[in-house]
């Protein structure tokens, strides 16, 4: 009985220690967890655009952690009935600054609308502070284009985004509200893209994911008017 | 506590946008999120009044043309002084231009910044017919018949002969968001009755075509779109030499300064391929407050300064353009047009005649 009862109180004290040891790592989106370095993800995106129409497409995602600070990752998206294909490479830095998370990344991206025979090369630098309940994205873009034998580069344009969650970012489940001028595959000038998404992780390793994005036309002085409408939903898996 | 001071900022925050958005007139707080007027629903307003009016937009000139010349402005922003709009107006009859555009955010939204635009375009609209609007006194027409030509017109053609009262300031506008912001599509449709249409100037054998988009909510909307792919606007086939583009929203920004937003991404490219499609000319594009001239691809995109008082309180001498347009094939030239007018003091408008109510 003695044996049982040390047995128990050994085994709820390591579980206790265990419990406070990973609430030490810092475990939000995008985020090292101390120990898996590969994370995947594949998603399904669909929605309607009043230019493409009904648009249906995936996007594939590879990150690696060197470790917690430093991180690459690379991606691919397919829009099949938009005709839009893209892929994008990011490194980023994260840094621990008192109880903000700060992460400062530098990214290229690549988009082919087929339709309009265009091809966007885009430079992004950005930094996003992550604390247990919101995040708040600031940067700057540089988006050229070319199409019918030419092309044009944009002025740099300001990067913004700013997401709160109902739950702490270490939390299993959560759902967010969003805004912000870029997703995961164009970078905008000002025009907003609101959003809400979720997420539900099922054990350290598989996590579900979702968000539903209403891109307006419009914003500032201008009235908003319907442009795109989307959902994604997607699964990112995680191992050492 | 820290989570306390962040809600507490956060809320702050929260309240100072509010207040900023609802106390400015010149932004609708709800429509960041909704626009509670729909491109759409101007676009197919529009096309009602288009299919019965299109066709009497058209200009038939005489054979005796040789060039012709109109004026293009944008974002004149009236408040209670239409007085730069007047003054383009003016310089126009003076100089025998025969049309003028304007790329939108023509009045600030408010009920009496549209009635002193509307009583500045009547002024306008009796200087222009008495200038060019005759009545035709010859051996079918006596002077009771009541019937009146402009002598720039071929004879013969519809739009040559019509009653004084259906002879109207040539005034060519687009919405901007501006002119539609607090429900102002009402105002607007009342005073310009459409915002998507199109006309054709017939000089020699050869049309020009102008083309007139609807933007003012950085879109030109699913069903507008639609329209242009089914040609919607084009009344008949005509041999088209030079097309011209006017529309609200910028497409190019000057610099990196300038925040106006523009269209988002697959809209840009379409729209530039569409124009491309139609062989345009020159595009021109307003919103930005900020002069732009470029090539992309075979059109030219012009991108225009405001002419309004507060960007310009004195004036300048290239707030609006001219351009020339050739009966020989050479490319229309583009030049320059100073506005110098100063805002008038509320006494000077009232003794004008014009509304100052809440001045």
């Amino acid at each position: 009985m003695i044996k049982t009862l040390k047995r128990l109180t050994v085994t709820l004290m390591l579980a206790v220690t265990t419990g406070t040891a990973l609430a030490q790592y810092y475990s939000g989106e995008h985020t090292f967890d101390g120990e898996n370095k590969h994370e995947a993800s594949v998603s399904l995106t669909t929605g309607k655009n009043i230019i493409t129409g009904p648009c249906i497409g995936n996007t594939v995602h590879y990150k690696h952690y060197f470790n917690d600070h430093w991180s690459v990752d690379g991606g691919a998206n397919l829009q099949y009935t938009k005709g839009l294909y893209g892929f994008k490479a990011k490194g980023e830095y994260h840094l621990k600054i008192r109880s903000f998370h700060m992460f400062a990344s530098g990214e290229y991206m690549f988009n082919h609308y087929h339709e309009y025979n265009t091809n966007e090369n885009i430079g992004n630098m950005s930094v996003r502070f992550e604390r247990g309940y919101w995040d708040i994205t600031l940067g700057g873009s540089l988006i050229n284009y070319s199409m019918m034998g030419d092309h044009y580069t944009e002025p740099l344009t300001l990067t913004f985004g700013a997401h709160a969650t109902l739950r702490p970012r270490t939390h299993e489940w959560n759902v967010g509200l969003l805004f912000r001028n870029y997703d995961d595959f164009y970078y905008e000038n000002w025009n907003i893209n609101w959003g809400l998404d979720f997420y539900y992780k099922f054990n350290p390793r598989w996590k579900m994911f979702g968000e539903f994005n209403i891109r307006p036309a419009g914003s500032m002085s201008q009235l908003a008017s319907k442009y795109e409408t989307t959902g994604k939903i997607g699964l990112i898996y995680r191992w050492k | 506590m820290k989570k306390s001071i962040s809600y507490i900022l956060m809320a702050t925050a929260l309240l100072a946008a509010s207040g900023l958005f609802s106390s400015c007139e010149k932004v609708s707080p709800q429509g960041v999120l909704l626009g509670n007027t729909s491109v759409d629903d101007r676009v197919r307003q529009s096309l009602i009044y288009y299919s019965y009016h299109g066709a009497d937009l058209d200009w038939d000139l005489t054979d005796s043309i040789e060039e012709y010349s109109f004026l293009v402005g944008s974002d004149s922003h009236v408040t209670f002084d239409p007085g730069r709009l007047y003054e383009m107006i003016e310089i126009g009859i003076e100089n025998d231009d025969l049309f003028y555009c304007h790329l939108g955010d023509i009045v600030d939204t408010k009920p009496e910044y549209y009635s002193n635009t509307q009583f500045a375009l009547y002024d306008a609209t009796r200087t222009w017919k008495a200038k060019y609007i005759k009545p035709l006194i010859d051996e079918y027409h006596t002077a009771d018949d009541g019937m009146y030509f402009d002598k720039r017109i071929t004879p013969s053609t519809k739009n040559y002969l019509k009653p004084w009262d259906d002879w109207n300031l040539p005034f060519y506008p687009v919405v901007g968001n501006h002119d539609i912001t607090h429900n102002g599509w009402s105002l607007f449709c009342d005073q310009f009755k459409t915002s998507f249409y199109e006309f054709t100037v017939k000089m020699g054998d050869e049309y020009d075509r102008f083309i007139f988009l609807d933007s003012a909510n950085g879109t030109l909307g699913k069903y507008q779109i639609e329209k242009i792919e089914e040609n919607a606007l084009q009344h008949d086939n005509k041999k088209i030499r030079h097309t011209f583009t006017f529309t609200h929203t910028n497409i190019f920004r000057p610099s990196l300064n300038e925040f106006a937003s523009t269209y988002c991404r697959e809209e840009l490219y379409y729209i530039l391929d569409k124009l491309a499609d139609w062989k345009t000319t020159i595009a021109f594009w307003g919103h930005v407050h900020a002069w732009d001239d470029r090539n992309f691809g075979d059109v030219r995109h012009i991108t225009m300064p405001s002419m309004n008082f507060v960007d310009h309180p004195n004036g300048g001498d290239d707030l609006i353009v001219r351009v020339t347009v050739y009966k020989d094939n050479r490319e229309p030239k583009v030049e320059p047009v100073g506005l110098y007018c100063k805002e008038r003091s509320r006494q000077e408008l009232i003794s004008a005649g014009y509304n100052v109510s809440t001045y």
